[in-house]
């Protein structure tokens, strides 16, 4: 019996993984290929001239893919800025207005991002934040806050405040307590938040193009149009460069976080 | 000096009053235990006295010196709370010198320090170990170093205890009592369980709905409680009927000549440990057993007395059996009186 449910699972895994990674293997196999005729298997020729531009500094790829990564990091430390203090006030004090704020902040997610950023942008052209770096900057923000808040303000309420409160017993004043303690457990936390939000912030496709004006280009932007024009090589590439680039980003975090804390914080098991 | 004295607090949350007119005094170097039910505002006294919480009303001294306004991380109170609240991402010895370590003292001070409190606690080598990694008992007794280690001059126990299995529970009361006594660190010590506050206090306040009821020590509570609800507090009592006129008791059990003054009517309350089974046609109050529960060390009946029925407890030297008639004799300088109007 227990072998046959074993089977079952691992054949159900199975299935799943290759739903999720065919797919990839197919834009991986694609960025290597000139051309690709149905109803063939596999490809017969292969190229390299994808990855050669990409690499070429005339093609910019690269510098705006660490462009990219640098707008994504900015907008993602300013989200953890905001939403940390924002988690923990809604998650732990009780204030008037508080069900109506937490509805508000999901709002982005609800409402048609497109609806809320052409609002934006006419206010944006008017106080000279539109084509700017600020600007793209504060308009990501919008669908970044609700994941993040989403995130801390459960492990928020999973802390609790009884922490605080024990090192204030002890002595310890209100700066001391976040060093030492709130943000120290907090970090894991900390850290699936910020993914998030860099994940959501370095896909932004349409509110970079909307508010950078084409004066701020983004890596996401740099790979739409070959996508759209039909290209598949070139969209490939920069679809594997993108894939990559969020993995890292995420395996690199997943290390730290296991690194530093998974062991020492085993007891409170949002890790 | 560090005494403390609680003057007329009161506190209410969202106009509910939590606590009204709490006042008491905490000798130095004595235990005094908060003892009430769950939801009494035994552990809001706590937090006030910590400066967790401020009240709305009345004073609170440490020694000669009001400290209402001291903010909790300057008031020289420490709590340990219920579940310990070990800090997880710190070791033993960085958890016991956090206290040290946030008063900026030097790195060398702390650890002789936090070397002393492992062997208080009888912990020692503890120090690179991780709280998960301990057992419950042994997190209680590092969050009890913890609080010892920045030298309060008030200690305050949230129920620290109740956490742990009772074999545990009784020896981890014998090392705090012992640290307490070696330490003369004034200490309040809230708990619902009432043998652990008649065990281990020196006074005992107790706590119902918001208010302190009685006030004093574990045998004057026990022995002479000025309530019903204060008696059924630590244990079922019996309860009949009666009254008192010229120097007799008199009710449908018993009556016998009393120095006490008349009362029309009241209700004597009988311990169940008072009342002595027999068998049959030893006494003159003669009854009959209704059920028996059989406890180890003790027996606990119920039984029908001159269509009184009664609550017993008797050492299993002799278990009667339900329906056997028996005789009963009662303790009777332990019955109290209560006035009813």
């Amino acid at each position: 019996m227990k072998e046959k449910t074993k089977l079952v699972y691992k054949v159900i895994v199975g299935i799943f993984l290759c739903f999720l990674l065919l797919p990839l293997a197919v834009i991986f196999i694609w960025s290597f290929t000139k051309n690709w005729p149905w109803p063939k298997i596999l490809p017969e020729n292969f190229g390299l001239r994808g990855w050669l531009y990409f690499i070429n500094p005339s093609s910019k790829s690269i510098s705006t893919l660490i462009f990219s990564i640098f707008l994504s990091f900015t907008v993602t430390v300013i989200t953890l800025g905001i939403t940390i203090p924002a988690a923990k006030a809604l998650a732990l004090y009780r204030f008037k207005g508080k069900k109506l704020i937490e509805l508000l902040i999901f709002a982005p997610i609800i409402v048609p991002t497109v609806t809320v950023a052409m609002g934006i942008h006419l206010q944006f052209i008017k106080i000279g934040l539109a084509n700017t770096f600020l600007g793209v900057v504060l308009v990501q923000l919008i669908p970044c806050i609700p994941y993040s808040i989403r995130i801390l303000k459960s492990v928020f309420e999973l802390i609790g405040e009884d922490m605080e409160l024990q090192a204030k017993v002890l002595g310890a004043n209100s700066l001391q307590t976040f060093i030492y303690i709130t943000f120290p457990i907090l970090l894991p936390g900390v850290i699936s938040a910020g993914s998030m939000a860099f994940i959501v912030s370095f896909s932004q496709y349409f509110l970079t193009f909307l508010i950078g004006g084409g004066k701020i280009v983004t890596f996401s932007m740099l790979m739409f149009p070959y996508i759209q024009s039909g290209d598949r090589m070139m969209g490939s590439v920069y679809s594997v460069v993108f894939i990559l680039t969020t993995l890292t980003f995420l395996i690199i975090v997943e290390k730290l976080t296991n690194k530093f804390y998974k062991n020492k914080l085993k007891e409170h098991n949002y890790v | 000096m560090s005494k403390i004295a609680l003057k007329n607090i009161e506190k209410s949350f969202n106009k509910v009053k939590v606590l009204k007119n709490i006042n008491f005094e905490v000798p130095e170097g004595k235990v005094v235990s908060l003892l009430g039910p769950s939801g009494c505002g035994k552990t809001t006294t706590l937090k006030i006295i910590a400066g967790l919480i401020f009240p709305d009303n009345g004073e609170i001294f440490l020694g000669d010196k009001a400290i209402t306004d001291v903010p909790v991380e300057k008031r020289g109170t420490v709590i340990v709370f219920q579940d310990y609240l070990l800090f997880p991402h710190l070791n033993v010895e960085d958890n016991i010198g956090f206290g040290l370590k946030m008063a900026k003292l030097k790195k060398k001070n702390i650890n002789i320090q936090v070397e002393r409190m492992l062997e208080l606690v009888q912990l020692k080598g503890y120090n690179k170990k991780h709280p998960h990694e301990l057992s419950g008992g042994e997190q209680q007794r590092i969050a009890l170093a913890r609080a010892l280690a920045i030298e309060p001059k008030v200690l305050l126990l949230d129920e620290p205890f109740s956490n742990l299995d009772t074999k545990l529970r009784e020896d981890m009361r014998e090392i705090t009592l012992e640290i307490q006594r070696k330490l003369n660190i004034t200490t309040i010590l809230v708990t619902h369980d009432k043998e652990e506050a008649l065990m281990s206090s020196d006074k005992i306040a107790i706590m119902l709905k918001g208010e302190i009821k009685q006030f004093g020590t574990p045998e004057e509570l026990y022995e002479n409680p000025n309530s019903i609800e204060i008696a059924d507090f630590f244990g079922k009592k019996n309860y009949i009927s009666c009254n008192i006129a010229k120097h007799t008791f008199n009710s449908g059990l018993l009556s016998f000549p009393t120095k006490m003054e008349d009362i029309k009517k009241g209700k004597a309350m009988i311990k169940p440990e008072d009342i002595i089974i027999y068998t049959e046609e030893i006494t003159d109050l003669r009854g009959v057993i209704l059920s028996s529960k059989y406890g180890g060390q003790r027996v606990y009946y119920t039984i029908l007395v001159n269509g009184i029925e009664l609550m017993a407890v008797s050492q299993p030297f002799k278990i009667f059996k339900v329906g056997e008639k028996i005789s009963i004799d009662i303790n009777t300088d332990n019955i109290k009186i209560f006035k009813e109007k």
